[in-house]
């Protein structure tokens, strides 16, 4: 497998090629071609650990089949604001938010809107690779339909499908039922996205995905999530600045002073944040200065 | 162009309250909870009005199968099939916590219930009963006289003395199981399973038969309380390895990092960590030794005198006294056995909460 030869996005390519004519790229990336209609949206979401408030007023809208990237320093709440597009923040005790978070215009904290079914259709990837122990590979990919008591046909199918888009088919398939532990890192987090593939869920969070894999597998996800991402809406917490330059094509820049909550200090298409920042501090930080 | 924070909608942000949106439910929702919890248990009410089918017969065999039908229908209507499972198994689960509960309470209130009796008279409060002792009374002597300090003393005697003994073998089993994983592993755990398992009362036949039929000791606090260790042991040891096996093993490899002996690995990072898990192991070791009879009868005896030699003389305790006390027919006895065996839980829920509050764990509080 030759992983290294790794192709840049068509848009960020394309900057480079336009890169001295201005207008064209203003053009091209306030109204990218691609970009559908909202998927997800969160309005003034604040949020609160007990008393805390670690969060306040964040506005980002997740276009249709795009992936959008959250960065920012350690502890800037880009995963506790990730938890709140599926409702898994209230599972912490002491948890409260303000605002709200429009799936497909409806607001996922309505009381009669059933968190399980929320989660259904956004998923989630977290930090560390966490494969259900017990099972199988092929149990592992599965374990979404029996968990979530969804009826799908054709489970082999699913199988082979779901590894395939998440790279790790060709690895595993002639070991598609011994046990997951036996994987690595980087394959146990492809085996994870697999598994929340395999409910077809219309939106995929990924909370430091990579955070826990070498290059190769970084640069193996990273693939998956561009190749995912034309058919389903990415939100990816990311600590490594080339990673959402490679990946993204929004970025929101979150940030939190001393004691203060974290707020949104910069968002829009990913190669103006990192191109042409308007806020100083947001230059700093894409450019490595601090955090 | 890109999007950059707005200033001005930081105060109105500011002005936000917190609010837990997933903790209300629909209103259908509700009257429907509402409706399945209060009907079975309505109908089951004017059932037990009108025939007269003995009240357990009919919570066990009509209440709870309709309860769990009524919960069942409720979540169809609400969540569909997914909500059916949910709700069958929060009914048993409700229904099984409220059935130890009932146990537990109904033991309790027939304990309080007939344990104030010797401890509270006409006269009010009687403190004779807990600090007098059992010298020149006998079972037709009314209850403001005589009382069980002695077997307190006894009982607090024999079990600080099998703490003593147990309580640092057995961490040190623990320890030697979780930290220092020598070759004889498989072999300590097999022994110190398998000693779980030996009848109080063979505890008890082996202090005796090798330690006092020998000539070796008298039956005493300090035989007894032998006797106890040998009970205590493999419930501290056990409990104890369970909690050292919880602490993660990159905090042993981070203090060897730090160039620390394995023993200060243990002593400075391991059982602080497991302070609290350790306590309760201690406590769930004296829990399982304070109110066993059988090796007492063997091994301390039982004395109506107030003892504080622990190797001398036999001695009462707080289960012997109850037991001697019970089978006289005499309805004084045995309301004193009654007063004893709540004085003994008390005692119990006094040496817990003082090693609840010893074990704290200050700096975790929140974890």
């Amino acid at each position: 497998m030759s992983t290294a030869e790794y192709e840049p996005t068509t848009e960020y390519e394309s900057t480079a090629h336009y890169e001295s004519d201005v207008t064209v790229l203003e053009e091209q990336f306030v109204e990218p071609k691609s970009v559908g209609p909202i998927e997800l949206e969160s309005q003034d979401v604040s949020v609160w650990f007990g008393k805390r408030k670690v969060l306040e007023g964040v506005n980002i809208a997740f276009p249709k089949n795009t992936v959008t990237a959250l960065i920012g320093p350690s502890g800037c709440g880009k995963s506790t604001y990730i938890r709140t597009l599926n409702r898994l923040h209230e599972l912490i005790p002491g948890a409260a938010l303000a605002g709200s978070v429009l799936y497909e215009g409806k607001d996922i904290y309505d009381t009669d809107i059933d968190p399980v079914h929320i989660r259904l259709q956004i998923g989630m990837v977290f930090q560390k690779p966490n494969p259900f122990p017990s099972m199988t590979i092929r149990g592992n990919v599965l374990s979404g339909l029996k968990l979530s008591g969804m009826k799908r046909d054709q489970h082999d199918d699913i199988v082979e499908e779901t590894l395939t888009s998440a790279g790790l088919w060709n690895e595993v398939k002639d070991r598609l039922d011994s046990a997951a532990g036996e994987l690595s890192g980087g394959q146990q987090q492809r085996l994870v996205i697999a598994r929340a593939l395999a409910v077809q869920p219309h939106v995929l969070l990924m909370d430091e995905p990579c955070s826990a894999l070498d290059p190769t597998s970084t640069l193996k996800i990273e693939e998956t999530v561009r190749e995912l991402s034309k058919d389903i809406t990415i939100v990816i917490v990311t600590h490594n600045m080339q990673q959402a330059v490679r990946v993204s094509d929004y970025t929101a820049f979150f940030l939190a002073a001393e004691n203060e909550p974290g707020y949104v200090i910069e968002q829009g298409p990913t190669t103006d944040i990192f191109g042409s920042p308007q806020d100083q501090r947001t230059l700093d930080y894409v450019n490595g200065r601090f955090g | 162009m890109t999007q950059v924070l707005d200033r001005e909608q930081i105060a109105e942000w500011s002005a936000q309250k917190p609010q837990r949106p997933w903790t209300k439910k629909p209103a259908r929702l509700q009257a429907w909870i509402a409706v399945a919890a209060l009907l079975p248990a309505a109908l089951v009410a004017l059932i037990f009005m009108y025939t007269d089918i003995p009240g357990p017969i009919l919570l066990v065999a009509v209440y709870f199968p309709l309860q769990l039908l009524a919960a069942g229908i409720a979540a169809v209507a609400t969540k569909g099939r997914q909500g059916a499972a949910d709700s069958v198994i929060i009914v048993l689960a409700v229904g099984a916590t409220l059935f130890s509960f009932i146990i537990l309470t109904s033991v309790l209130g027939s304990l309080i219930a007939r344990g104030l009796e010797a401890l509270w008279g006409e006269d009010g409060f009687r403190s004779s009963f807990l600090f007098q002792n059992n010298v020149y009374i006998n079972p037709s002597t009314p209850l403001e006289y005589g009382g069980l300090g002695h077997a307190v003393i006894g009982t607090l005697m024999i079990v600080l003395i099998a703490s003593l003994i147990a309580v640092p073998i057995g961490i040190a089993t623990a320890i030697y199981i979780t930290e220092v994983r020598g070759r004889a592993v498989p072999y300590v755990r097999f022994f110190v399973q398998a000693m779980s398992g030996i009848p109080s009362i063979v505890a008890g036949l082996f202090i005796l038969t090798v330690l006092i039929v020998s000539g070796a000791m008298n039956q005493s606090a300090f035989a007894g309380g032998l006797a106890y260790a040998i009970l205590m042991l493999p419930t501290v040891a056990r409990t104890a390895e369970e909690v050292l096996r919880l602490i993660p093993e990159e905090l042993r490899t981070g203090a060897l990092a730090l160039g620390s002996t394995r023993a200060r690995v243990v002593l400075r990072v391991v059982i602080p960590a497991a302070k609290t898990g350790v306590i309760t192991a201690i406590i769930l070791g004296v829990a399982r030794v304070i109110g066993e009879t059988a090796p007492l009868l063997l091994t301390s005896l039982k004395s109506d005198q107030t003892i504080l030699n622990p190797i001398a003389d036999p001695i009462a305790a707080l289960p012997t006294y109850i037991f001697d006390n019970v089978a006289l027919p005499y309805p004084g006895a045995v309301t004193r056995a009654w007063g004893a065996a709540l004085v003994l839980m008390i005692l119990v829920l006094i040496l817990f909460t003082l090693a609840r509050i010893l074990g704290r764990d200050r700096l975790n509080r929140f974890r």
